[in-house]
């Protein structure tokens, strides 16, 4: 069984690189061969880890002369697999000048763009042509899925079907099932999906105000 | 006559040297360059650098030993107290009479540099020089040489490889005051070397030296005495001992029990939360200080400086991460702190200025925040933000006025820095580059936002309103407008604290005065109303009167 030993590789390699970033030994660059195996498996395995990934871009901070592209596009790609968190943003900041301008990194940003705009159409759209890049990225696609979904659970309370199929990259109806029960959706007449009751989260507050003993104890 | 200091001989504590085949960060050996690469790598406090590396040996020093009798019994003063650890004695030397004779003999030249022939003592010597290197920056920064940068960073390394390299706790006592600003200043002499290392003043001769001497002021130098010190003195577990309401002496190791051990470590790791954030590594900036309780009022050290610096990064490092609830709460606190503490700080100049800029910072942070999540806060903070100096800026960047954003952000962000020296086909000024790519990505996420505050501002009007009349308001088209609230609804949907001790841990939560969410096609929003506050208006007629009162009584008729 390959599959098996791969996930042993990577359990033993994160226990590993765990060590290192408890210590100064994140630091050392004769660390960064395992960094990016480790990187490696994140990718083929869909398995995820920030602290590590940034590790790697501060030791290619520190030591230009070590540094790899490719693991960087990894490292960009599977920071937009955890949003809605802004792993996408830390990642960036540690990259240096010329970093930036690496095309491939670019268009890296350019999508990332996108989906923070929630232009999830265009995003999906404009992927389709960096296959190339993306494909490599185990499970990314159902990642970028998951995000919409979270935007849309915190946005409706009921939407149309075909709409969200769009936001979901144009699914097909089986596919757009399983999302609905697994976000735990409901199907409606007329075409709609019940998202959830939004009432209980999106409440208008009224701040009043409050007087403390302390306040009132000058004048007493 | 020269004072001297049995238990400080040369000898009581290990010279460099003989640490030379430990050292961790040795630069030629993790820095992939040439030589000294049969240095073996096992993890010990290593040397930070050694006293041959003087760039300008103090031998050929032509410095004069005649200076005023007023500095001379002060140096003098200032060793026997440290040697009779009185502590409020040394306060005063250090705080008051240091500046003052600063001012009266020091305004435009440096302090004596050679104080051997006064005190014969290393330690003492070394604790000294650094204040004769602080001074020198601090004050004339224009005749700030290359081998005063190096030398300072010498000295550095002696004081920090007595204290590391000791076999047992050195016996110094110190103010926290001081020991604050001896870490503070480390980090802010790496700052200005790294930005110096950049600039295009530096001549060829500079150049070559530096790079015969990569180690000087390398980043991992800096990293190594901080992480020393924070290791020697097991300040993590000290502290999870102090918040978990433990016995801290029990896990703090004989290092660790030691005031100046403590307290270095303490303030190690904030320097640490300093020098990441500086390098754009905000979440282990924040990270760091995972063992700290900012949440909790329990105040574990008392240098004020120290507590304003905390709040400052922290709070920086949450707005460069989207976690604006958090950015704002720490802004808050800090600023409600510092109007506690003003007192204070005034009757201490020279901590005044420092303290003063960096409020106006964090105002202007804050500003920023509350444009770009809008909460109600503080009233008495608040009231200031409506004060016209920044009134303004916050008007314009409601506006969508990015420039006035950039402003902002460039004024009130820290020094970031470049811990490599340019690369050959750098910008004309490389030194300008890191705060380029940091305030870039920030504009970034500020233009990602553009279109919230108008969408805000027409929420605000109605409690449930058609898609279609908003698009209409908007003068955009149906597909574009949902984009628009999907983004506003993401954006203002962010991690927040609420409880732990690592300021990193949070659920999402939506905070923000105005949220709203989408049924079919109607907008149903949800505004938050502060109600009027009585308390403020009744206290203070109640004074006033008060006040009246007593004045009228005082009248003779």
């Amino acid at each position: 069984m390959v599959g098996g030993t791969r996930r042993e590789e990577l359990e033993a390699l994160k226990l590993e690189v765990n060590s290192f970033l408890t210590s100064v030994e994140r630091y050392n660059s004769n660390n960064l061969p395992k960094f990016e195996k480790y990187v490696q498996l994140q990718v083929s395995e869909n398995m995820y880890d920030l602290e590590a990934n940034l590790a790697i871009l501060k030791l290619y901070q520190f030591f230009p002369n070590l540094y790899k592209p490719e693991i960087v596009c990894w490292i960009l790609l599977k920071s937009l697999t955890n949003l809605p968190n802004t792993d996408f943003v830390l990642c960036r900041c540690l990259l240096g000048a010329g970093q930036l301008d690496d095309l491939n990194i670019a268009r890296i940003a350019y999508l990332a763009n996108l989906l923070e705009l929630c232009q999830f159409k265009r995003f999906w759209q404009e992927k389709a042509q960096d296959a190339n890049l993306i494909s490599q990225i185990t499970g990314f696609d159902d990642a970028v899925r998951k995000f919409v979904c979270h935007v849309v659970n915190i946005t409706y309370q009921s939407m149309d079907k075909t709409i969200l199929k769009e936001l979901l990259g144009g699914i097909t109806d089986a596919d757009l099932r399983s999302w609905i029960a697994k976000n735990g959706w409901k199907e409606e007449p007329n075409n709609m999906i019940y998202i959830s009751n939004q009432d209980e989260h999106v409440k208008t507050k009224n701040i009043s105000e409050k007087i403390t003993f302390e306040t009132v104890s000058v004048v007493m | 006559m020269a004072y001297r200091r049995d238990s400080y001989r040369k000898d009581s504590y290990t010279r460099a040297d003989s640490y030379r085949d430990g050292r961790i960060y040795d630069d030629e050996e993790y820095g992939g360059y040439p030589g000294h690469a049969d240095q073996s790598k096992t993890l010990q406090y290593s040397d930070f650098g050694n006293k041959d590396d003087f760039y300008d040996p103090r031998g050929t020093s032509t410095q004069s030993y005649s200076f005023p009798d007023a500095v001379a019994k002060f140096i003098i003063h200032l060793y026997q107290s440290i040697n009779n650890r009185d502590v409020s004695e040394i306060e005063n030397l250090y705080e008051i009479r240091f500046p003052q004779l600063t001012r009266d003999y020091f305004k435009e030249e440096k302090w004596p540099q050679d104080i051997t022939h006064l005190v014969d003592d290393p330690l003492f010597t070394t604790l000294y020089r650094e204040l004769y290197f602080r001074h020198i920056y601090a004050t004339m920064s224009n005749s700030l040489t290359f081998s005063d940068r190096c030398n300072s960073y010498s000295n550095y390394c002696e004081l920090f490889n007595m204290i590391l390299t000791s076999p047992e706790p050195i016996d110094l006592t110190l103010t926290n005051q001081w020991l604050w600003e001896i870490i503070d200043e480390f980090v802010y002499q790496f700052q200005s070397f790294s930005q110096f290392r950049r600039s295009p003043r530096l001549n060829a001769e500079e150049s070559q030296y530096f790079k015969e001497h990569t180690y000087i002021w390398s980043v991992l130098s800096v990293l190594n005495v901080l992480y020393s010190l924070i290791e020697k003195s097991n300040i993590n577990q000290q502290l999870r001992a102090y918040f978990n309401g433990e016995n801290a002496e029990t896990v703090a190791g004989d290092f660790g029990k030691s005031p100046l051990y403590k307290m270095l470590g303490y303030f190690s790791l904030i320097a640490l939360l300093r020098v990441h954030s500086m390098l754009g590594d905000y979440h282990l900036a924040v990270k760091v200080l995972e063992n700290i309780d900012l949440h909790k009022n329990t105040m574990y050290c008392n240098v004020p400086a120290c507590q304003i610096t905390t709040y400052y990064y922290v709070g920086f490092a949450y707005v460069m991460m989207r976690r604006y609830a958090d950015a704002i709460r720490t802004y808050t606190n800090a600023l409600l702190y510092i109007q506690r503490m003003r007192q204070m700080f005034q009757a201490k100049s020279y901590q005044n200025d420092q303290v003063n800029k960096q409020t106006d910072q964090m105002y202007t942070m804050l500003a920023i925040c509350l444009v770009l999540h809008p909460q109600s806060i503080d009233e008495s903070i608040n009231s200031v933000l409506q004060d016209r100096k920044y009134a303004d800026k916050i008007s314009k960047m409601q506006q969508g006025d990015m420039k006035e954003f950039e402003n902002c952000f460039t004024f009130a962000c820290p020094k970031f820095l470049s811990p490599v020296p340019p690369a050959i086909d750098a910008s004309p000024d490389p030194s300008q580059e890191p705060l380029q790519i940091q305030k870039s990505i920030f504009m970034e996420e500020v233009a990602q936002q553009i279109y919230l505050p108008t969408i805000r501002s027409f929420l605000k009007l109605y409690t449930t309103m058609p898609v279609s009349k908003l698009a209409a308001f908007m003068e955009l088209d149906h597909n574009t407008l949902m984009e628009c609230l999907l983004c506003f609804k993401h954006k203002m949907h962010n991690i927040v604290w609420s409880k732990g001790v690592s300021s990193l841990d949070g659920d999402f939560m939506a905070g923000s005065e105005v949220d709203f969410y989408i049924d079919k096609d109607m907008v149903h929003i949800a505004d938050t109303k502060v109600g009027r506050r009585y308390g403020d208006y009744f206290i203070r007629h109640i004074h006033l009167m008060d006040e009246l009162h007593r004045a009228l009584k005082g009248l003779k008729f």
